[in-house]
């Protein structure tokens, strides 16, 4: 069963490819880590997929559909696109207490998620004074508002202090040992070697890695994953038309 | 789309730049109010009496209420995407058109509301003070209908212009910047420069105050259905602007 699929996907901008047939399923109960170097379409990728931006061509799907046609979509998906992404005069617990009303997510489930990112004595100041990783909190208790079946993160640890990402590394395998989706993109491949199941690698939009993050390293004899990232990403690595392969991680 | 509009006005209570401006136009509607029944029986201006009525109600929630509203909308739409808080609005409900929709009917509703309000702290202030004066309040007025069926349609109207304007440019300063160009220069100047004296009863402010005030057709006044007709009209093409624009644009991040 597959719950996110891209399927040769791209994205142009003007003269500018960032996402050039990008082919790639992720199935549920996983975390699977998404990597690329800076400018390598990992956040236009995400964007296409959440319906911000429109592909150029192919498809990105949740649960066979696009975002713009899913129902209900904060109950199925949680995003974490970006910390700043809300008004800095508006308190968290407003700040939440927005996002939950259009799908009638109740007050309750409001107070749930502070608690749950650690954000309740802290939920009536306003956003402006909060620090970068009390908005990266904030953000993921907007992501976990409708208690979705998917996670889609992009750059969910940064600005994050030990031990935030230590309960987030928690939550996350939390989430996928409960059958759950977890798609996270990083550049902290440290913290990811301890937390995927699975990798998804891109470099200049193009796939150049996808697989079980175990039999990617056997199968590149790399030692870690900042092998194996420095590896399939280097330039004589990924101009390999052997290495860049539609990847099926279902 | 109750929910949607449920969540947009939340936006507006928890925005200070949005409701406090709405806050000072209702406080302006009652000093206004004193202000005009003050300068009654002084110099030109008429002694009060029971028909000042309509006349104090149209002083109090004119320009200023449909400024306030006006304002508040375009600091609501257009901060959407200074703060990038389009982004949350859009993941929670990706169908575009339906939020514009929303911040639509919702600054309609703030207008329809905002200038009620206006209508009553007036009506409040107007019996106040025309009993401390012995003069008998009455609500039926020549005029009164039309008064208070036009200050909270008006507000409404430009609760929607504000709005589409915000959509439309995406820009807080931009916005803001051409909305008081417009108001207090471009309006003034546009028939002058362009040799057209007779033009200026086409333009949004003239029409606006041939509706508040009822007016019968001058050389540069339309008739207030005319000119209502008129208004509505540029606030359908602002709305339509921006619906087009947001859901044809791409809703970024800092991320890139």
């Amino acid at each position: 069963m597959t719950t996110i699929a891209v399927e040769a996907l791209t994205k142009r901008y003007r003269a500018v490819t960032a996402v050039d047939d990008l082919t790639f399923q992720l199935a549920p109960g996983r975390i699977t880590g998404f990597l690329g170097p800076n400018g390598a379409g990992k956040s236009t990728t995400i964007r296409v997929l959440l319906g911000l931006a429109r592909p150029t061509s192919g498809r990105a799907t949740i649960n066979g559909r696009p975002y713009s046609e899913l129902r209900d979509p904060l109950r199925q998906v949680g995003a974490l696109l970006d910390p700043n992404v809300f008004h800095p005069g508006r308190s968290g617990r407003t700040a939440l207490r927005i996002a939950a009303r259009p799908a009638r997510i109740p007050g309750q489930r409001v107070e749930e998620v502070l608690e749950l990112t650690g954000l309740a004595s802290a939920a009536h100041r306003r956003v402006g004074g909060y620090s970068l990783g009390m908005r990266q909190r904030l953000a993921l208790a907007t992501a976990l508002l409708g208690d979705p079946q998917v996670l889609v993160l992009d750059e969910p640890a940064s600005g994050l202090d030990p031990e935030g990402v230590a309960w987030l590394r928690g939550l996350l395998r939390r989430f996928a040992d409960e059958g759950r989706t977890v798609f996270v993109s990083s550049h902290l491949l440290a913290e990811l070697a301890q937390t995927a199941d699975d990798v998804v690698i891109i470099d200049q939009g193009r796939l150049v890695a996808a697989g079980p993050m175990a039999g990617l390293l056997e199968r590149r004899q790399a030692s870690s994953l900042e092998d194996l990232f420095l590896g399939a990403t280097s330039p004589a690595q990924s101009a390999h038309p052997a290495l860049t392969r539609p990847g099926s991680l279902s | 789309m109750r929910s949607l509009i449920a969540a947009e006005l939340l936006k507006l209570r928890s925005t200070r730049s949005a409701w406090i401006p709405l806050a000072a136009a209702l406080a302006a509607a009652v000093l206004a109010v004193i202000a005009n029944t003050s300068a009654a029986g002084h110099g030109s201006n008429p002694p009060l009496s029971p028909a000042a009525l309509p006349g104090l109600l149209r002083a109090s929630g004119g320009q200023l209420v449909d400024g306030a509203v006006l304002l508040a909308w375009i600091v609501l739409s257009a901060g959407e995407f200074r703060h990038r808080t389009s982004v949350t609005t859009f993941l929670g409900q990706p169908r575009r058109l339906r939020v514009v929709s929303a911040k639509l009917a919702a600054a309609a509703l703030t207008g329809v509301a905002v200038g009620l309000l206006a209508e009553a702290l007036s009506a409040a202030t107007s019996a106040a003070v025309l009993s401390a004066h012995h003069v008998p309040f009455h609500w039926a007025q020549p005029g009164m209908a039309g008064a208070v069926l036009a200050v909270p349609l008006l507000a409404a109207l430009y609760g929607v212009l504000g709005a589409g304007l915000g959509l439309l440019l995406r820009n807080t300063a931009a916005a803001l910047g051409l909305a008081l160009m417009w108001a207090f220069v471009v309006e003034g100047i546009l028939p002058v420069l362009i040799h057209a004296p007779g033009m200026i009863r086409w333009l949004p402010e003239a029409t606006a105050n041939a509706v508040l005030h009822g007016a019968s057709a001058t050389a540069t006044t339309l008739p207030a259905a005319a000119a209502l007709a008129i208004l509505t009209g540029y606030a359908v093409v602002l709305a339509t602007g921006g619906a087009i624009v947001t859901t044809r644009r791409e809703i970024g991040t800092t991320t890139g």
